[in-house]
């Protein structure tokens, strides 16, 4: 189906044309040149909104620069042929490398930010350069322009539009070819959940900006191939308020799908068209109108209109027959049966391997504070490979920050954390990462829309260094590999559903799952049954001791259930008021008349407070 | 540079920094306690000028503007609250991109029906408060005296209600942790739509008070915009304070930046390499909230 549309796509766009051409000789009152000059230009377009959403779509980025860079391209052909007089394809081929150039500069200026402040950065950005377009009257023409005169071989509508067409096609397959690769899926997992990126090994803003400078480089070719039909360029390409046109553009034709902002330009050219030349005024209210009612009703845009009436269909049929309404949750079958007696005969001998075993994690005198909060102070402990190790304390005892200090989520003010003989102190997210330190968050954090296979795919892919690459079929690496280790968590079943419509202990198995697909030899687990039910806690506790019996996992976790604590842990340490308070075995903590005291102590200051 | 000139870029730079700050003081209102940069901030303003141009032609200068600014910020206010009901309720607590686009397609809407209200021609009126004061060689018109003069008391006003009244305490309190107010009984949903109103309002008043002083035409909207969100970017989202010192530093620059003949078609410029520097050094702004 996917590629009947391309095919689709590839005879409208050839057969234009011909067809104006017709339509010409059926009514002579028409011109075919403005029709075959209207295609061109939604050809353009639709170049600059694919780019734009580059990084709207794949990467959750918005900018309001990516103008200026359409702007930048134009510039540089106009001024390439008119000023230093060289064949205009001269001017077309270095049109993205000026893009690149000034792209890769501002964005780097521009990643300083992140989230709203990037884009009012990229807006300071795009002034500043309009600015300098529009001032600098002896170099660019000022507020004139530059117009163009092509030569005799490109002046004719029908050849240039081949060859617009032509040059659109292999970028749109530069493009295509990046999206579905590797990079494409570091760029999807980053629009899906930044920390969850950099916590399986994605250096979330090298990529960030890596597809800022590709995006500016397709503007650039968009806006060199935009001064040859317009013959001219002009400052106002560049004004902030120029990024409207890709953007509705792409919502119109659906940011989820490659192909969906080509069909957004080609309907905005024939909209504008048609209704500018009758309602002068009116086009702006259509055009707020249409972009309202795709944020508001329908997110995915005109491709995502099927889907749109999927789920009406769904809702409707559900309300007829409730027995065969879709599964939109899975039940919370996490775990699969096994042999009890022999994982609590492993069970036995590694516990005593655990305590004569090496350090896999060793944290030295770990300190930091938060204005004049000690949250961490003063923290020793080692974590011995294979073993389950807990860390309990009351609520502010500093326990999410010591694991914020160990994945590089927070730097210490001092201390050491050393694992497996290296020593990663403040080392940022992504690195730590690498290392072999997976972590589920105390909010479940995986990436919600795609797949739960694709959750998993993606990690080996991040991990395993794959994602610097911009070619071959992501979706198609390590797939085996996930769905083994899906249904190895009990998920085998609903690896094909968004990760976001399982249950939450589900969610949570899939963090598991993602650890395990980072090859991670510690895992982090934050408050791991947060927020379940009783049977989901012991079901996903069951699944965390099986998967460490079986594939020699070291935990490190922190909790508030003592039965949790008590089944799982090895060894517990307990945290009061940023400082370790006593370590020892479940038993040795159980009958500790000093963590007694702290905890009875919270129940005396809850009673107090309220 | 003679005392006198410098007096004059001054004052200049003032009555710049005041129409600019009741209008980025809005923004930042709306910002600090819903959360969303509203795009259609300087569309507001630009009906509210076209509104006051065409009554206090139509009436006479002197009582004719005054009665087509209060109608002008009546107006803007209406349309406020009709678009925080129909739109921006919808897009509380979803991605920045959302309410970005959504407000900008209001934008849209409301830029569309000014063209067809109003059309395309840029329109004048005569000040209301005519002539001028002379110092030092130099003459002030009166008007730009008394655009000071009104930001001082807009400013005053918007502090007052700030902290003098209980919407100002229930406004800060949301500025300050909106779930915390929303455990605590206060009806979230009626402040947000008086919160939006008083931001629509204020970026009426900047447009009826900027009206004599320039050509109002069709794009005034996104020009104002932009400068509104370099003041706020400067002085902070969310803080009035911030825009106070944004709008001075904003109007400052772009009054004397013109001055220098070398520097004056980059006056502008000017403006977005401050901005892109505060960004970059404090990313919040100079007095600025962390962002949620």
């Amino acid at each position: 189906m996917r590629w009947g549309v391309v095919l689709a796509l590839f005879l409208f766009v050839g057969l234009i044309p011909p067809l104006a051409g017709l339509n010409e000789n059926l009514n002579p009152d028409t011109s075919s040149r403005f029709q075959i000059f209207l295609g061109t230009s939604a050809l353009v377009l639709a170049l600059w909104a694919i780019s734009y959403n580059l990084m709207l779509g794949y990467t959750g980025m918005v900018s309001f620069a990516h103008a200026a860079y359409y702007g930048v391209g134009a510039y540089t052909v106009a001024l390439i042929f008119k000023r230093y007089h060289l064949p205009i394809l001269v001017g077309l081929a270095a049109a993205p490398f000026a893009a690149a150039a000034v792209g890769l500069i501002t964005g780097l200026v521009a990643q300083r930010a992140v989230r709203l402040y990037f884009s009012l950065l990229t807006l300071a950005i795009s002034q500043l350069l309009f600015s300098i377009v529009f001032s600098w009257y002896d170099f660019t023409g000022g507020d004139n322009g530059i117009s163009i005169t092509l030569p005799d071989q490109l002046n004719d509508y029908t050849t240039l539009y081949y060859f617009t067409a032509a040059v659109v096609a292999i970028c749109l397959l530069l493009m295509f070819i990046l999206v579905r690769s590797p990079f494409g899926a570091a760029l999807l997992s980053i629009r899906e959940n930044r920390q969850r990126a950099a916590s399986i090994g994605i250096n979330v803003r090298a990529y960030e900006l890596a597809v800022y400078t590709i995006a500016a480089v397709f503007a650039g070719v968009a806006g060199g191939l935009f001064v040859m039909y317009q013959q001219q360029a002009y400052p106002e390409m560049l004004y902030w308020t120029a990024n409207a046109q890709p953007v509705v553009v792409a919502l119109l034709g659906g940011t989820t799908t490659f192909l969906g902002p080509a069909i957004g330009a080609f309907v905005y050219v024939v909209l504008d068209n048609s209704l500018s030349k009758h309602f002068p005024y009116q086009f702006d209210i259509i055009l707020g109108a249409i972009v309202l009612g795709v944020v508001l009703a329908v997110p995915g845009g005109i491709s995502d209109v099927p889907s749109v009436f999927l789920r009406l269909r769904e809702r409707f049929r559900r309300g007829e027959d409730e027995a065969d309404a879709q599964p939109a949750e899975s039940t919370g079958d996490a775990i699969r049966m096994f042999d009890v007696s022999k994982a609590l005969a492993t069970e036995a001998i590694q516990a005593d391997e655990v305590r004569s075993g090496q350090t896999l994690l060793r944290i030295e005198r770990l300190s930091r504070s938060f204005g004049g909060l000690r949250a961490v102070e003063d923290v020793s402990l080692d974590v011995k490979q294979g073993d389950r190790h807990a860390i309990i304390g009351p609520n502010g005892a500093g326990k999410s920050t010591l694991f914020n200090l160990i994945t590089g989520q927070l730097k210490p003010n001092s201390g050491k954390v050393i694992f497996d003989g290296r020593d990663i102190t403040g080392k940022p997210p992504h690195v730590i990462a690498r290392t072999g330190i997976g972590r589920a968050f105390q909010i479940t954090t995986i990436f919600p829309k795609l797949t739960v296979r694709k959750n998993l795919q993606y990690a080996m892919l991040a991990h395993r260094g794959y994602t610097v690459r911009p070619f071959g079929i992501a979706d198609r690496m390590f797939a085996a590999e996930a769905q083994e280790l899906a249904e190895a968590v009990g998920l085998g079943s609903w690896a094909d559903l968004p990760a976001g419509q399982l249950s939450h202990g589900d969610q949570r198995a899939i963090e598991i799952a993602i650890s395990l697909a980072l090859g991670s030899k510690l895992v982090l687990l934050d408050e791991p049954t947060a927020g379940m039910s009783a049977y989901e806690t012991d079901k996903a506790m069951e699944l965390v001791r099986q998967l460490a019996t079986e594939r020699h996992l070291t935990l490190l976790f922190c909790e508030h259930d003592m039965a949790v604590v008590f089944s799982t842990a090895r060894t517990v340490t307990v945290m009061h008021q940023g400082r370790v308070l006593t370590a020892g075995t479940p038993e040795q903590i159980r009958r500790n008349p000093d963590v007694q005291k702290v905890y009875l102590g919270e129940l005396e200051q809850e009673e107090l407070g309220a | 540079m003679s005392p006198g000139q410098l007096l004059l870029f001054t004052v200049g730079g003032l009555a710049n920094a005041a129409y600019l700050f009741i209008v980025a003081a809005g923004l930042s209102l709306v910002f600090g306690a819903l959360r969303v940069i509203n795009m259609a901030h300087g569309s507001l303003y630009m009906v509210a000028a076209f509104v006051t141009v065409v009554i206090a032609n139509q009436v006479g200068a002197g009582l004719g503007f005054w009665a087509g600014l209060l109608v002008a910020v009546a107006v803007t206010g209406l349309i406020g609250g009709v678009v925080e009901i129909l739109v921006l309720r919808r897009v509380y607590g979803r991605e920045h991109l959302v309410q970005l686009l959504g407000t900008y397609a209001v934008s849209l809407v409301v830029a569309g029906g000014v063209r067809i209200v109003f059309g395309a021609n840029y329109r004048t009126v005569a000040s209301p408060i005519p002539g001028h004061i002379d110092v030092g060689g130099y003459s002030y018109a009166s008007y730009s005296l008394f655009m000071i003069a009104a930001a001082i008391v807009i400013a005053a006003g918007v502090w007052a209600m700030l902290y003098r009244t209980n919407l100002g305490r229930n406004i800060r309190a949301a500025v300050a942790d909106p779930d915390l107010l929303n455990a605590t009984g206060v009806n979230v949903t009626r402040l947000y739509t008086t919160v939006f109103v008083i931001g629509a309002g204020l970026a009426g008043l900047g447009g009826a008070i900027v009206a004599p002083s320039q050509a109002i035409g069709s794009s005034i909207d996104t020009d104002v915009l932009v400068l509104a969100f370099a003041i706020s970017v400067i002085g902070g989202l969310g803080s009035i304070v911030g825009s106070g010192v944004g709008a001075l530093i904003v109007g400052m620059v772009v009054s004397f930046g013109l001055i220098i003949p070398a520097t004056s078609p980059f006056a502008l410029a000017f403006v977005f390499i401050i901005m892109t520097a505060v960004l970059i050094v404090r990313p919040r702004g100079l007095f600025g909230l962390p962002e949620n």
